[in-house]
């Protein structure tokens, strides 16, 4: 992509397109939706994380008027999953965690829904459940998936490893570690952990699905990717992918808890026993804890060589992922995480094993970052134990590393100018927080006599599109009477402000005004062209290009026509103003308005027809990584970045307040200021929730501890940094649009790094795991240090 | 007088964006399942419909309240507003112009209570600092945004004008 | 969902007291703790009793001898802005303001906070440094309880069915009395307390009270104190004693907001700052 000065709409703040809609509350989310007939779905869930369904008595439920539908997982022969299809609609036979839906029931009401739900009776045998991924990977674990191999799996990318709990094993291998470790002055090992999480997208997950004559099937889905459901749908029930129409409308959130398929198999079951009424599901926000996905867990464990001069020689990761009782896309996080599972250093000698493994809790799937949060909690603070190791100044001993021109990432790809450049990020960090290397302890004694402490940290981050390496996303540009265009697209803009960066795009290319661009909220698979999924923060990159081929298909119909109207040659004609001209005379022009339905000359004679561009964009060069070695081409685009901190400590309750958070990401080109601040924003104070208040809390026996909001904390107005920056590096991404790069997941990734890092210069004591509370804040200090998790 | 334990039923008069509304309604169903399922007022979200989330408030007399914590049988006689009220003949006030142009919004799923309650506070107190802002909205989860734009598109508001 | 009950709203109190004889009847208040429990519970009342509809609950007033009279309905977000009314009992305002959120105090009353019995309840503590007495109402007439008489155990009072909580009277603590209120928090968001505590101390006539929230299955009023402050008035032997007899008194458990062992250290921690808040003068919100 060559790169333009003087653009009009893209680089600059433009209002978002969904605004009105959304301040008037007019904007239609699932959530809001009710057919006529439709009937209200409720699940029976497993109070046990573990056990053996013997009985299910629905007779009472059945008998109760307004109940259309009882369903339970013996009648659904078909298993749903990603990668790994190993997920029944409804349990059968076995629950495999707290939470999962073993019964379910359509009625008129809701309150008749639930009501028939209490008067379903389960009988189970209760079975010891696996709570712990590296216990999970013992001989002796119980397995959570006895008949693996029986399952459909994507072959050559995945392997589940039958009679085991293994659902994936990505390698990397580079170098001789061995080797390297022998050459180096100091070899360190460090382990970390980091908890399951939620999304906590304000909109929890709902459908509505309807089981139409001839089997047809219409969804409406708060979803982040409709065609990846439809074709997981299809593939589900043995449908024909036209058969099945899948419409996604305002989504209120993601963070890729609505990628993938969920409750869209269930409605429709429920619908076709219920004869084809509609039937909506809507989680309740205990549901959605309960039963529905969350972030893996994930403990790390490295071991780091190093010169006396700071430069890594080796280094060994072991991660074992929590995935939790299904595979979902968990198998792809811990492949990708994997693949940047070093950070964004040039190491000589890697060797990385990542276990994605199954165990009786909720199960993971895609949330913003995946998987790049919690490997960069262990990474970057690793560099900062590896740093005080060597006597080195972190910033310096991470600069000593940094991937540069030059260097080859850990999959073998080169690092050449247009990466990006992580080390201008660091710098611009370290110093908007004027660090100047750590305390001294006669620093932090004097800070402990006066009850508070206050520290800085900084922490790099990376991270390219978790995707395969053939995705695609498609654009038509539909033009109207007025010169006007509609933009068409099955990306879904679930917040992020894609749609408002391509419309940004079309009105650039296209040269009409940006009012003149809508996009319709309104993903709908018979209409809209095909996009693989809206995750990985690819959006607004593939997408841009796609508008971008759009309107210059579009353009070039326009000129066709307009060349025989002004009887000249195509490559004579200009396009400026809403208007096509001739190059060398200006005057001689028409408007697109008069080109875009058929041009019509004063007898009454037509040419042309109705102008509607078609663009698309798949990504090139990519390839699979090696299954021994993981070496290959995964990425899409690097963006780089890095977080600086500065803390305050309330030494006595162990509160943290923080003071400062600036943010530096290499983006290429800023598509538009103020919504790449509101992502960045965002992002950083959804990193402040991981890194300071979220976890998912388990009982010994598997049962989730706080579904719901009155427990599971996440930031609101009041636990905000007292001040936030953002700065940018803006290394072109060659076939970026206008050079950008995707920046939607990185603001959150590092941020609970750069805390833990502040949290050490503030207290001189090590955090290995997250969240960092109040009260394991306090409790370390009492204790005088924490023990890495065993 | 009627058998109390009959009041199942309930006949509910009061206002909503200024008309008048009568109807009769479930005694067990709340302020916000009436607004949305009985006047397909769906602006007002339920994100937990335990008075956690913040994004069903409505106000009622005025006051920010969570609609998935009143009955509507309490709302009888009470004058309700909800976002679909706020905007006149298709006119946005200035405070949702001022979370457009601020980019107050992401999903939007939170923006019809935080505009409420921001709305509220201003009438209650056209100049309000900073604190009170963010005492204001912080019974708002919003998990897009961060808040820091929101909170500047009240202020924006909140420095103009008398 | 709620499951089908019926409602009523009575207009005075004799009437609301009628109604509550029936069976299965339940008093509704702000609705805060209520609807939340019937959403989500297998508590199933027949009937709600509404009594926001009562004028004698509605009642805010000093009385002659400067106590605070505040009727069971009065609302948090009434209390605080009450101004001078309550300018006397700061802990009490600021234990107010920390009640939720904006939302939830435009509806959640002092009567239902108390009746809720939870053992974190934020208006709990400064009532019980303030000596406040309740005053009960049922058919059979008027009766008067100690605040700490209506925990039984945690979420349980000890009202007997039929019984409503009228008024709640807090008398003048005198133009001496230093008071503050602190409440320890997971986020600086809305939470209920992990340990909240409320302190007196009256110099004049002598009285210390300390009242600690969230760390038993009813909120403890150290017993003593008053003893304690009046045999040593050195700020580091009292803050000694005190700590080793908070130490003693409470029975703080494990669960899903903290270890019990951070609730002592809490409360540790709180004892000495609400001493040294009330050695000096108290302002702010008392959130922590
Ligand atoms: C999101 C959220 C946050 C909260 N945060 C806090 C917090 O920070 N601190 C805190 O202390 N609480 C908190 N609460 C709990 C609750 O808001 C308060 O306890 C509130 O004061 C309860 O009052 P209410 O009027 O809503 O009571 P209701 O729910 O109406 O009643 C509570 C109970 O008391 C009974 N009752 C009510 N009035 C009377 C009466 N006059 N006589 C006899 N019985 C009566 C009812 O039958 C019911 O059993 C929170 C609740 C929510 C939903
Ligand atoms: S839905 Fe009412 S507060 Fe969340
Ligand atoms: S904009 Fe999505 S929750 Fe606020």
């Amino acid at each position: 992509m060559e790169t333009r000065q003087n653009l009009r709409f893209v680089g600059h703040t433009t209002a978002r397109k969904d605004g009105v809609a959304k301040v008037t509350g007019s904007a239609q989310f699932v959530h809001d939706m009710a057919l006529p007939g439709m009937l209200y779905g409720k699940l029976v869930r497993s109070p046990h994380a573990s056990a053996r369904i013997v009985r299910i008595d629905t007779q009472a439920a059945e008998a109760m008027p307004g109940v259309r539908a009882v369903l339970v997982g013996g009648e659904l022969n078909a298993k749903i999953g990603l990668y790994v299809r190993d997920k029944d609609i409804l349990a059968r036979d076995f629950v495999r965690y707290q939470g999962e839906a073993v019964a379910a029931v359509a009625a008129t009401e809701e309150w008749i829904a639930e009501e028939a739900c209490r008067a379903i009776r389960v009988e189970y045998e209760v079975l010891p459940p696996v709570l712990d991924p590296r216990q999970a990977m013992q001989p002796d674990a119980p397995l959570v998936h006895p008949d693996l191999e029986q399952y459909h799996c994507l072959k050559g990318v995945f392997c589940p490893q039958p009679k085991t709990n293994i659902a994936h094993q990505q390698k990397i291998r580079k170098g001789n570690v061995v080797d390297g470790f022998a050459q180096s002055d100091l070899v360190v090992e460090t382990r970390f952990y980091s908890p399951p999480v939620q999304h906590v997208a304000l909109e929890t997950h709902t459908c509505i699905a309807q089981a139409l004559p001839g089997d047809k099937v219409e969804i409406w889905s708060s979803a982040q990717s409709p065609f990846t459901l439809r074709n997981l749908f299809s593939l589900c029930f043995g449908l024909a992918q036209q058969d099945v129409r899948v419409h996604v409308p305002y989504v209120g959130g993601g963070f890729g808890g609505k990628a993938g398929i969920h409750l869209e198999p269930l409605a429709y079951a429920l619908s076709r026993k219920a004869g084809g009424r509609p039937v909506k599901l809507l989680m309740s926000r205990e549901e959605e804890f309960n039963t529905m996905p969350s972030r893996q867990g994930l403990f790390s464990h490295y071991k780091t060589g190093v010169s006396k001069e700071g430069k890594i020689l080796a280094l060994q990761i072991e991660y074992y992922w929590d995935a939790g009782a299904y595979a979902d896309y968990g198998v792809n996080v811990g492949r990708a995480a994997a693949y940047s599972g070093a950070g964004p250093y040039q190491i000589p000698a890697c060797k990385i094993d990542s276990f994605v493994v199954y165990t009786n809790k909720v199960f993971g799937t895609a949330y913003r970052g995946f998987g790049h949060l919690e490997v960069l909690w262990g990474i970057e603070r690793n560099m900062d134990i590896l740093a005080c190791r060597l006597g080195l100044d972190p910033v310096e001993f991470r600069l000593r590393n940094v991937l540069m021109p030059g260097d080859t990432t850990i999959t073998g790809e080169p690092i050449t100018e247009h990466t990006g450049r992580p080390d201008f990020c660091l710098k611009q960090v370290a110093e908007a927080i004027h660090w100047q290397g750590w305390q001294s302890e006669e620093q932090r004694i004097r800070a402990r006599s006066q009850g508070v402490a206050r520290g800085k940290g900084v922490a790099l981050l990376h991270k390219a599109p978790a995707m395969p390496p053939a995705t695609s996303s498609a654009v038509l540009l539909k033009f109207n009477e007025n010169g006007s265009v509609d933009l068409l697209t099955s990306i879904i803009d679930y917040g992020q402000g894609t749609y408002t960066a391509m419309a940004q795009a079309a009105a650039e290319e296209l040269k009409i005004p940006l009012e003149k661009v809508n996009v319709p909220w309104d993903s709908d698979t018979a209409f809209t062209p095909y996009d693989w999924q809206t995750v990985a923060s690819r959006g607004a990159f593939m997408g841009c290009r796609a508008v971008i081929a759009a309107a210059q298909d579009a353009l070039r119909q326009i000129k066709e026509t307009a060349s025989q109207v002004l009887r000249c040659s195509v490559e004579d004609l200009v396009c400026e103003n809403e208007m096509v001209s001739l190059a060398h005379r200006p005057d001689i022009r028409l408007a697109y308005a008069d080109l875009v339905m058929g041009y019509v000359y004063p007898n009454g004679n037509a040419i042309g027809g109705p102008v509607i561009g078609f663009g698309r964009y798949i990504a090139q060069g990519l390839t699979h990584l090696d299954p021994e070695t993981g070496q290959g081409l995964p990425a899409l685009d690097w963006t780089y970045g890095a977080h600086g901190v500065e803390i305050e400590v309330d030494l006595a309750t162990g509160d943290i307040k923080i003071l400062q958070l600036a943010t530096s990401l290499d983006v290429g080109q800023v598509l538009n200021p103020q919504a790449l601040r509101g992502q960045v924003i965002g992002g950083v104070v959804q990193g402040i929730g991981s890194a300071l208040y979220e976890e998912l809390q388990f009982s010994p026996q598997g049962e989730l501890l706080n579904p719901g909001l009155l427990d599971y904390k996440i930031p609101t107005a009041r636990d905000l940094p007292e001040s936030m920056q953002q700065s940018y590096v803006l290394t072109k991404q060659p076939d970026g649009p206008y050079g950008a790069r995707g920046v939607a997941e990185h603001p959150m990734i590092s941020v609970p790094s750069a805390i833990g890092n502040a949290l050490y210069d503030a207290l001189g004591l090590d955090f290995f795991q997250l969240p960092l509370n109040a009260e394991r804040v306090c409790l370390a200090l009492q204790q005088g240090g924490n023990e890495m998790p065993r | 007088m009627l058998n109390p334990l009959e009041q199942t039923i309930i006949s509910l008069q009061l206002r909503v964006n200024g008309l008048p509304v009568q109807e009769d309604v479930p005694a067990q169903m709340t302020l916000l399942e009436f607004l949305r399922q009985r006047l397909r007022l769906t602006g007002a979200k339920e994100g937990c419909g335990s008075g956690e989330c913040g994004a069903c408030t409505v106000l009622l007399d005025g006051r920010p309240v969570n609609a998935c914590l009143v009955l509507a049988a309490e709302a009888n006689d009470a004058e309700i507003r909800t976002i679909e009220g706020e905007a006149r003949d298709g006119r946005l006030t200035p405070l949702q112009q001022a979370f457009i142009e601020h980019g107050a919004i992401q999903c939007g799923f939170c923006t019809s209570g935080m505009v409420l309650s921001a709305q509220a506070l201003l009438e209650r107190n056209p100049h309000p600092g900073r604190e009170e802002i963010v005492e204001a909205i912080a019974g708002h989860l919003c998990r897009c945004t961060g808040y820091v734009q929101i909170v500047e598109a009240i202020e924006s508001v909140a420095g103009k004008g008398s | 969902m709620i499951a089908p009950l019926a409602y009523t709203k009575p207009r005075s109190l004799a009437e609301a007291l009628e109604l509550l004889q029936i069976a299965h009847s339940l008093p509704l208040a702000g609705g805060t703790d209520l609807l939340v429990e019937l959403k989500k519970s297998n508590k199933r009342p027949a009937l709600l009793v509404d009594l926001k509809g009562i004028p004698d609950l509605d009642e805010l007033a000093l009385t002659a001898d400067r106590g605070l009279r505040i009727g069971a309905n009065v609302t948090m977000n009434r209390l605080i802005e009450s101004g001078e009314l309550v300018s006397a009992f700061p802990a009490l305002t600021d234990a107010a303001m920390t009640v939720g959120t904006d939302q939830i105090r435009n509806r959640a009353t002092v009567g239902g906070n108390l009746c809720h019995a939870s053992p974190s309840a934020d208006l709990a503590p400064p009532l019980f440094v303030l000596d406040t007495q309740l005053v009960v109402a049922s058919l059979q007439g008027e009766r008067r309880i100690p605040i700490s008489a209506l925990w039984q155990g945690a979420k349980q009072n000890t009202l007997q069915p039929g019984e409503l909580i009228v008024q709640i009277e807090v008398p003048w603590p005198g133009a001496a009395a230093k008071m503050a209120f602190l409440k320890k928090m997971r986020t600086a968001g809305h939470d209920l307390a992990l340990v909240n505590m409320a302190g007196l101390l009256d110099p004049v006539q002598g009285r210390c009270r300390i009242c600690i929230g969230g760390c038993a299955c009813t909120p403890v009023l150290l017993p003593g104190t008053d003893t304690l402050y009046q045999e040593s008035r050195d700020p580091d032997q009292l803050t000694a004693r005190l700590l080793a007899l908070a130490e003693a008194t409470i029975v703080p458990i494990d669960d899903v907001r903290a270890s019990a062992r951070y609730r002592r250290e809490i409360v540790a921690v709180f004892l000495q700052r609400l001493l040294k808040l009330l050695a000096v003068e108290t302002k702010g919100w008392g959130r922590c």
